[in-house]
């Protein structure tokens, strides 16, 4: 494939991924609405939108009451006043929620979605934007830490208090658990031997990862509710104590892009983590019927939103204090020596170490 | 039934030796021969002191006598004499029973009283407010500002001789606004400013006014400028931040000052007053039976509980007496109301944990059935107005909700309230999160939570014995066999048990009530016939307090003779004088633990600002 061809692929095939991501954001905001509601004894939106059936006598019977919420949503936040505070910093405080939106939906460029589709170009070997991208652990590291500077920066410039100090929250949060999500990324690429997320996928063809190392995937999972802002480490926008914290003077369509910004990461974290430890596309038959890919990525998605949602409406939020002494004192060092000793017992088995060992109980069984 | 119910206030009678009431009384004329005397007048049991002396009687009534808990400061206007009034209502935390009352008379031009902040720091606000209503000056008071009206306000309204924009007249009911009939006359034509505004003389309405708050910054501590790092030459400065009066976890229009060090608190303040209604004033212009649904918007979440205090203190003056099976009606609703409030209070306290609205909403379940009881018990689900005078307004229904009274309320005290409470403590009581958030935090001694007048929960949280259902038993709480909940701790976690414990207790109670309500039924639930225009039979004082959810509520209500509506009326609001201690609590803490704090408090702004 020449570069031109290899840049029009990215194109057309982004341009299709985001749409169907973004249409899924929207989806994501309703689906926790309604999962929140359920689990808190009420019925959630129902109002917008349903799907009348032909009843039986008077009653009336509807599906999907509430499908068309996201849309009324979207209507009402594009309507809006979209006011900018005196004294703020206006080309910051407009630049920042592009800088938070932005790399949420660029993390979706390296995501493998399915596997050797019979269509695809015959250099690639897997579905995604950017399929055989080699420094793609590299790529999502760099660009998640970039949507750092859009909730700094929205804070800073807003000329508020409140903003200020959900900002330094969310920098010294961010960074502090960014640091351990590193320790336990790396976890996958040691046993893949690759950073390329397609190769990462398929090594995973034997286990899970989740089963080789489940404390890296567990240490990976809570660092990312902390990277995603989400309960119970939404300590930035908390809205008991800083009422929203950064985005406190933000409305209209540039609050909606905070807003998308969450949950777009949101479903590009879930879909990182089902790569990296859940085996991504892989699942039963898959090789056979490569277009099952799709249903099992999207299905591990669905998983972890769900769990994440499920969790926001069952813990209380850490304070500050707690949640940093937990990320430096806890996670950081489990995590470090997690990868050391994951690296000494690779080195030592490439090097035989292990080789009598292995003798040993082959001679038993065997 | 009735002869039991006249002996069960303990200290009453004089009759016993060892009233320590009256043994403090005694000791402290003797102490004090010049500056207390027995109070002269008619219907009134305390005593009088001397101004001057005032805090050396305090002193003494605190440090020897054991009435170390001031329970109420209140100012009184008594514009025939030319004086002004401030009453003390002490009370033994250790020997319980009823009070020492202290009054103060000054000159009405020049109303100086020795402030007893030094002895008492709970008398801070209270005295703050005597100052705003009366003008009364508290000579030592470290920030004697005005709390519930603001600061631009013209005069003390509580005077007698105070006249708002819009004066009609000084009593309920006001005379015809039209009295010839078809004359359109409206009392704002009257007001020489045209507007609903006065301002005091020499106060100019620029924009200026906002440099009253520069008092209240000034005040604070760690406000005082920046610090630069010797080493790095880099400046420090500490963040000044209005939490309130718009925000989400203030659970009303209520604001905190607070000085910040990064996250950690240096100092705060609150600051009240955005919806004061001047309810006290309402109260003495009402009739006393108008009053009753005035007292449910007090603390809106128990209204029963407010209408209990007010319709005893009437029913003191009155001597009035309350029929049986309206006495355990009245307990009835009362606990109730306890563990509806609770219920609330803990569901918020959980989500100003961060927990979302997921505990606050399983515990609305159950609270939804009360309410559903209230309404068809008394047509209104919070703003009750049940109680009347000497009974109540009506007796239970035949049914709720398609079940029969009865059968509805044994499955909600066996079953279904029972069921929630073990769930929560399943769910939330243990939650290491929960645990690691309020555990040590908010801090309150017992020295303190005395000291601090904190009434209810949070004096029970900090291991003090104290409740007034106990300690001055009124309606038939003598009878009932429950316990009085007290931990340790003094944090949020212990005061989150302690609401726990009590709506257990409340259970306890109610299941002893309901075999009484089956026994007594059909029998009348007020005494005489219901009374709608009362003339009160004697002058006096009576103060009636109740143990309300949220702690003590007192209500002081001063009358003539034949009067239709009180002289004086006061509250004493427990939200209210609860926050006199959330500056102490919350020092040193991060943002986050003041918002818990504040929900562990447990505050209705509609009771603090009255």
């Amino acid at each position: 494939m020449t570069l031109g061809q290899i840049a029009l692929w990215g194109l057309v095939v982004g341009f299709i991924m985001s749409l169907v991501v973004i249409t899924g954001f929207a989806y994501t905001t309703l689906l926790e609405r309604k999962v929140l509601a359920r689990m808190q004894a009420r019925y959630g939106p129902n109002r917008a939108g349903y799907i009348p059936l032909p009843g039986r006598g008077k009653q009336e019977r509807k599906l999907l009451k509430g499908f068309m919420q996201p849309a009324a949503d979207a209507v009402k936040l594009f309507f809006k006043e979209d006011n900018t505070p005196a004294f703020a910093d206006k080309w910051v405080y407009n630049l920042a929620p592009m800088l938070a939106v932005i790399p949420a939906i660029l993390v979706l460029a390296v995501i493998p979605w399915a596997g050797d589709l019979p269509w695809l170009p015959e250099q690639y070997d897997y579905f995604a934007i950017v399929p055989g991208l080699n420094v793609a652990v590299l790529f999502i590291l760099a660009v998640t830490s970039i949507s750092v500077y859009g909730i700094v920066l929205a804070g800073w410039a807003s000329n508020s208090k409140y903003a200020v100090l959900g900002g330094l929250r969310a920098s010294a949060q961010m960074i502090s658990y960014e640091l351990a999500m590193s320790m336990t990324i790396i976890i996958p690429v040691m046993l893949a031997n690759s950073m390329d997320l397609g190769v990462i996928v398929d090594a995973q063809k034997g286990g899970y990862y989740v089963f080789l190392q489940p404390i890296a995937a567990i240490i990976f999972c809570i660092a990312v509710m902390a990277e995603l802002q989400r309960a119970p480490f939404d300590l930035l926008e908390a809205e008991q104590e800083l009422s929203s914290g950064f985005n406190v003077e933000y409305g209209g369509m540039r609050f909606g892009m905070f807003f998308m910004a969450e949950y777009m990461k949101m479903v590009s974290f879930s879909a990182i983590a089902a790569t990296l430890f859940f085996g991504g596309y892989r699942g039963p038959f898959v090789d056979q019927v490569p277009m099952l890919g799709f249903v099992y990525m999207f299905g591990k998605i669905f998983l972890g939103l769900f769990i994440m949602i499920w969790i926001r409406a069952t813990f209380p939020r850490l304070r500050y204090d707690q949640l940093m002494s937990f990320g430096w004192k806890k996670m950081l060092p489990l995590a470090v020596l997690n990868f050391i000793v994951l690296a000494v017992v690779m080195v030592m088995a490439e090097e035989g170490a292990f080789d009598a060992l292995q003798q040993a109980v082959l001679g038993i069984f065997g | 039934m009735e002869a039991t119910l006249e002996a069960s206030p303990a200290g009453d009678s004089p009759a016993i030796v060892a009233d320590p009431v009256v043994d403090a009384i005694d000791r402290l004329k003797e102490k004090f021969p010049e500056a207390v005397t027995d109070d002269p007048r008619e219907g009134y049991n305390g005593l009088m002191v001397n101004a001057s002396q005032l805090p050396a009687v305090a002193r003494t009534l605190k440090d020897e006598l054991g009435f170390d808990y001031l329970s109420s400061l209140t100012g009184v206007d008594q514009i025939e004499d030319g004086k002004l009034e401030a009453v003390y209502h002490t009370y033994s935390i250790e020997k319980g029973g009823g009070s020492v009352t202290l009054h103060v008379q000054v000159d009405r031009d020049n109303p100086v009283i020795p402030s007893l902040m030094p002895i008492w720091p709970g008398a801070d606000f209270q005295e703050r407010e005597a100052f705003d209503m009366y003008g009364i000056h508290f000579e030592g008071h470290p920030d004697l500002r005005r709390i519930l009206t603001w600061d631009g306000f013209n005069g003390h309204p509580l005077r007698k001789d105070w006249q708002e924009p819009f004066y009609e007249d000084a009593q309920k009911p006001f005379g015809s606004r039209w009295p010839e009939g078809n004359a359109v006359h409206r009392a704002e034509e009257n007001n020489p400013y045209g507007k609903n505004v006065q301002y005091p003389a020499g106060w100019v309405p620029t924009g200026e006014e906002y440099d009253v708050e520069t008092d209240m910054y000034s005040i604070l501590k760690g406000n005082d400028g920046h610090t630069v790092d010797r080493a790095t030459h880099m400046k420090t400065d500490k963040l000044t931040v209005n939490i309130g009066p718009q925000h989400p976890s203030t659970h009303g229009v209520f604001r905190m000052v607070v000085t910040l060090d990064g996250e950690t608190i240096l100092d705060l303040k609150p600051v009240m007053g955005y919806l004061h209604r001047n309810h006290e004033k309402i109260g003495e212009r009402n009739t006393f039976l108008g009053n009753i649904p005035y007292t449910d918007r007090l603390d809106y979440l128990s209204s029963m509980g407010n209408n209990h205090g007010y319709v005893l203190a009437i029913e003191d003056l009155m001597d009035l007496d309350v029929p049986e099976r309206a006495e355990w009606i009245r307990i009835l609703t009362v606990e109730l109301t306890r563990i509806c409030n609770h219920l609330w209070a803990l569901g918020f306290l959980l989500n100003d944990l961060g927990a979302l609205q997921t505990p606050m909403l399983y515990f609305y379940i159950e609270r939804e059935l009360i309410l559903d009881f209230f309404e068809t018990l008394s047509g209104a689900r919070m703003m009750c107005n049940y109680m009347r005078f000497g009974g109540v307004a009506y007796d239970l229904p035949d049914d709720v909700r398609g079940q029969p009274t009865m059968a509805f309320l044994n499955e909600l005290v066996n079953e279904r309230l029972p069921a929630a409470l073990d769930q929560a403590d399943r769910l939330m009581t243990y939650n290491e999160i929960v645990r690691a958030r309020s555990i040590g935090v908010g801090f309150l001694s017992r020295q303190d939570a005395i000291a601090y007048s904190m009434a209810g929960p949070i004096l029970r949280a900090s291991g003090v014995n104290y409740d007034v259902r106990r300690a001055e038993p009124y309606s038939y709480y003598d009878q009932l066999d429950f316990d009085v909940p007290v931990f340790y701790n003094g944090d949020i976690y212990d005061r989150y048990r302690v609401r726990i414990e009590e709506m257990k207790q409340s259970i306890r109670i109610i299941k002893q009530v309901l075999p009484h309500l089956e026994a007594t039924k059909g029998a009348p639930i007020i005494s005489g016939k219901p009374q709608y225009a009362i003339r009160m039979p004697r002058p006096g004082e009576a103060y009636g307090r109740v143990e309300n959810p949220k702690g003590e509520l007192g209500y002081y209500v001063t009358t003539k003779r034949r009067s239709s509506n009180p002289e004086r009326y006061h509250v004493r609001a427990t939200s209210f004088i609860n926050l006199t201690a959330l500056g102490k609590m919350c020092i040193g803490h991060k943002i986050a633990d003041v918002v818990a704090i504040l929900g562990s408090i447990d505050i209705v702004l509609g009771e603090v600002d009255r």
